[in-house]
């Protein structure tokens, strides 16, 4: 009785948050604008990994919210046995951003965490960053990161050829998990910086190419069981991230390649290239000749 | 650049000078013990930056080598590790990174960096270039900052630029046979000394080739004298080639060419029956097709990523190849008797008229340059300091582009593509130069009809 009570008092603060919340950076949305998934049951360490171990072989947004449709649990482990209309948890992306200069950066998110009912079984914040064509993830940089302890857990899925420019590669999705705690809930924020670098981009008459960021998707999970493989882990869905921010977008203008330089360059390059061999061809050909004329003056 | 080699110092032939000798601190063994230092004190320095700041002094290639490494000491193959794009043979020699220390490679290449010294040291006095010059032409590889830098981050050229001396060493002790494997090998290891092949094939002369004799070595002091104490062919080059193409199926040189080709054969064979199609593509096929629109040195990457949307015809790549081929045919036409000399032309010109060029690419010929300095007329003041400061300016030229690209976001690909025509302009400039300056100096004598009485015989 009391715990219902403070159930429908917290709700009830929850909402009269919601519309009284200013922030200009709040870009989050709860999970009930996500095609109705509610929980997850995935056999894999990683949501992702589940995602490519199927036919799936690049990233593409419509048939992953299919496969996340496919994913949920069946009724009986729905985390909340409660009224359906009360939200579990939920969260709030607080700000999000590109820093940094040049071809590497890291995108940078601050993630809120509102606890209404707290399932101590899910420790795990998972956010899928599901990138846009033209920017990558260094798998090895991640896992520096992540023996630095700053993830609990990360790694990276799709397209991982760090050298394809964009117009040859494929999309790729960084999973990071973060280990939270209730003094997660009770400080606020979890930041996270994610480094990224930019692919060579398709030629562009402007000198530049725009890659805008979405947002990412994200969950909270039970802990990974290191040795019960098959072991269902629960993950319970509080955002599935748009492709375009709502508020204001997150983009990087990377350079590229001039169309308008293809003529010249390639005359230029190629003059420059035998020029230079009839160079060392005419200096080869004269300093033969002249040690010939030595020997044959000195004999 | 040396000053002036051969034309600064009084090396009359036989000579006692006692100026000839470097001062006792600055000997070779002295030299080799201070470097050995100055290459472990790096290595412990790099364990250190790389725990304690964000910029790590290790390459990134030495994480891949690890990496491969370890896949393949857990009986995994190493191709699984991206960007490993080496011969099966460095992942196993780094095998012991993972039960012994990460840092054995590092150990390992500066070591081999150490015998490239003691290589240069040997070819030298072989022919009989005076103890102070072998010292500087050592210095320059040794104190060579790039060079000792490159061992010490986890680079591995270091054990193919000793693999190379080896084999001129090998040649000019006659021993045929272990050059010819040991050619075989690196062109395995590394694909590009098989620009070495014509050259090496030419000079395996049965003139100059013996069986069971060391073959005459022209020495240093031949052409000092200035008077015609050699057997040096005095013809023209064309008539030296032709000779040379006229007997080209010799015994020698296809005793060299079977050995060499079965070796590089024979570690292909093993190599795809443990890895496959992978190490086919990965080790050989990558480095014979490369063409990265990345931005690099090489004055084709910004042609490349222009048409990178589009394939090339075949055409085209012929085209794009014909400056490359004619350079280094030139080159081994004019100087294949002068051996070394003659691949360390190639080596500059085969790197600068790359579709891809990275730093890593210049220790092959740094490695070459302290065994041709003693033959070079180019005096330090100024034509050396000339050279030296293009060379170094287009590159730092070439990086401060590559910097506002980079670092800055910048669309500066039309600066750095006209840097890049510059270091090439630079390249060829020095390479005009050296082979100006050079006192060509065949590394082999010919026998007279009659072999010369001072040829030891190898026991």
């Amino acid at each position: 009785m009391a715990t219902q009570l403070r159930r429908s008092l917290l709700t009830l603060i929850f909402i009269c948050w919601a519309i009284s919340s200013t922030s200009s950076d709040q870009v989050g949305t709860s999970y009930g604008d996500s095609d109705q998934i509610r929980s997850l049951c995935i056999s894999d360490r990683f949501i992702m990994e589940s995602y490519f171990t199927t036919t799936h072989t690049s990233l593409d947004d419509s048939e992953f919210r299919n496969f996340l449709l496919h994913q949920q649990c069946s009724s009986d482990k729905i985390p909340s046995e409660h009224d359906p209309n009360i939200v579990p948890a939920t969260s709030l992306i607080q700000h999000r951003n590109v820093t940094g200069e040049g071809s590497h950066r890291n995108l940078l998110t601050s993630i809120k965490l509102l606890p209404l009912y707290l399932e101590f079984q899910l420790q795990e914040l998972v956010i899928l960053e599901r990138l846009p064509l033209g920017v990558f993830a260094d798998p090895f940089e991640l896992q520096s990161i992540q023996q630095r302890r700053v993830f609990s857990d990360v790694s990276v899925f799709g397209d991982t050829n760090l050298e394809l420019p964009s117009f040859r590669s494929n999309r790729s999705v960084v999973e990071i998990h973060v280990e939270v705690s209730p003094r997660d809930y009770e400080n606020g924020e979890i930041s996270l910086k994610l480094p990224l670098h930019a692919r060579y981009q398709p030629l562009d008459d402007s000198g530049y190419s725009r890659v805008e960021f979405g947002e990412p998707d994200l969950f909270l999970c039970s802990s990974h069981v290191q040795n019960h493989q098959h072991e269902q882990r629960r993950c319970l869905v509080l955002s599935i991230g748009r492709s375009k921010t709502e508020t204001r977008s997150v983009f990087w203008d990377i350079p590229a390649g001039i169309r308008g330089h293809t003529e010249y360059v390639s005359a230029l390059t190629f003059a420059a290239a035998v020029l230079s061999a009839i160079s060392i061809l005419v200096a080869s050909v004269l300093s033969s000749k002249v040690e010939s004329c030595k020997n044959s003056k000195q004999s | 650049m040396s000053q002036g080699f051969s034309e600064d110092n009084d090396m009359s032939r036989g000579s006692e000078n006692t100026d000839d000798e470097p001062p006792k601190w600055l000997s070779f063994r002295s030299l080799l013990v201070f470097s050995m230092f100055l290459r472990v004190f790096l290595i412990v320095y790099g364990e250190w930056q790389d725990a304690n700041m964000e910029v790590r002094y290790t390459d990134v290639d030495y994480i891949v080598f690890s990496d491969a490494a370890s896949l393949m000491a857990s009986g995994e193959s190493p191709y699984k590790r991206t960007t490993y794009r080496y011969s099966p043979l460095l992942a196993l020699l780094l095998t012991p990174n993972s039960f012994f220390h990460r840092s054995f490679g590092k150990f390992l290449f500066s070591a081999s960096d150490l015998l490239v010294g003691w290589f240069i040291h040997t070819i030298l006095k072989e022919r009989k270039v005076p103890e102070k010059i072998c010292t500087y032409s050592v210095m320059v590889w040794l104190f060579n900052p790039f060079t000792f830098t490159i061992g010490t981050r986890g680079n591995c050229e270091p054990i193919v630029c000793a693999m190379v001396l080896w084999i001129i060493i090998s040649l000019m002790r006659g021993n045929l046979s272990q050059a010819a494997l040991w050619y075989g090998l690196v062109v395995h290891f590394r694909v590009y000394p098989i620009i070495y092949a014509l050259p090496i094939i030419l000079v395996l002369d049965s003139q100059v080739f013996r069986s069971g004799q060391k073959p005459p070595l022209e020495d240093w002091n031949t052409g000092q004298a200035k008077t015609p104490t050699s057997n040096t062919e005095k013809k023209t080059f064309l008539f030296s080639l032709f000779t040379a193409l006229k007997s080209l199926f010799s015994r020698e040189r296809i005793m060299f060419a079977l050995v060499s080709g079965g070796v590089f054969l024979a570690c292909n064979a093993v190599s795809f029956y443990f890895y496959g199609h992978e190490f086919l593509h990965e080790a050989l096929l990558y480095h014979l097709t490369r063409t990265d629109p990345r931005h690099n040195f090489s004055i084709y990457f910004y042609h490349i990523y222009l048409h990178y949307e589009r394939q090339f015809s075949a055409l085209e790549k012929l085209i794009s190849f014909l400056p490359q081929f004619t350079v280094q045919f030139a080159l081994v036409s004019c100087f294949w008797q002068d051996l070394v000399f003659c691949i360390f032309l190639q080596t500059v010109a085969f790197v600068a008229f790359n579709k891809v060029i990275t730093a890593q690419y210049f220790v092959w010929f740094y490695c070459l340059l302290p065994l041709i300095l003693p033959w070079s007329r180019m005096k330090l003041k100024w034509e050396g300091l000339l050279c030296i400061i293009l060379w170094i300016g287009a590159q730092t030229h070439w990086l401060l582009w590559g910097y506002m690209l980079e670092f800055k976001g910048l669309n500066v690909f039309l600066q750095l593509w006209v840097a890049g025509l510059l270091f090439l302009a630079a390249n060829t400039f020095v390479l005009v130069k050296i082979i100006q300056r050079h006192r060509f100096s065949p590394l082999f004598r010919r026998y007279e009809s009659s072999p010369p009485k001072h040829v030891k015989k190898l026991h």
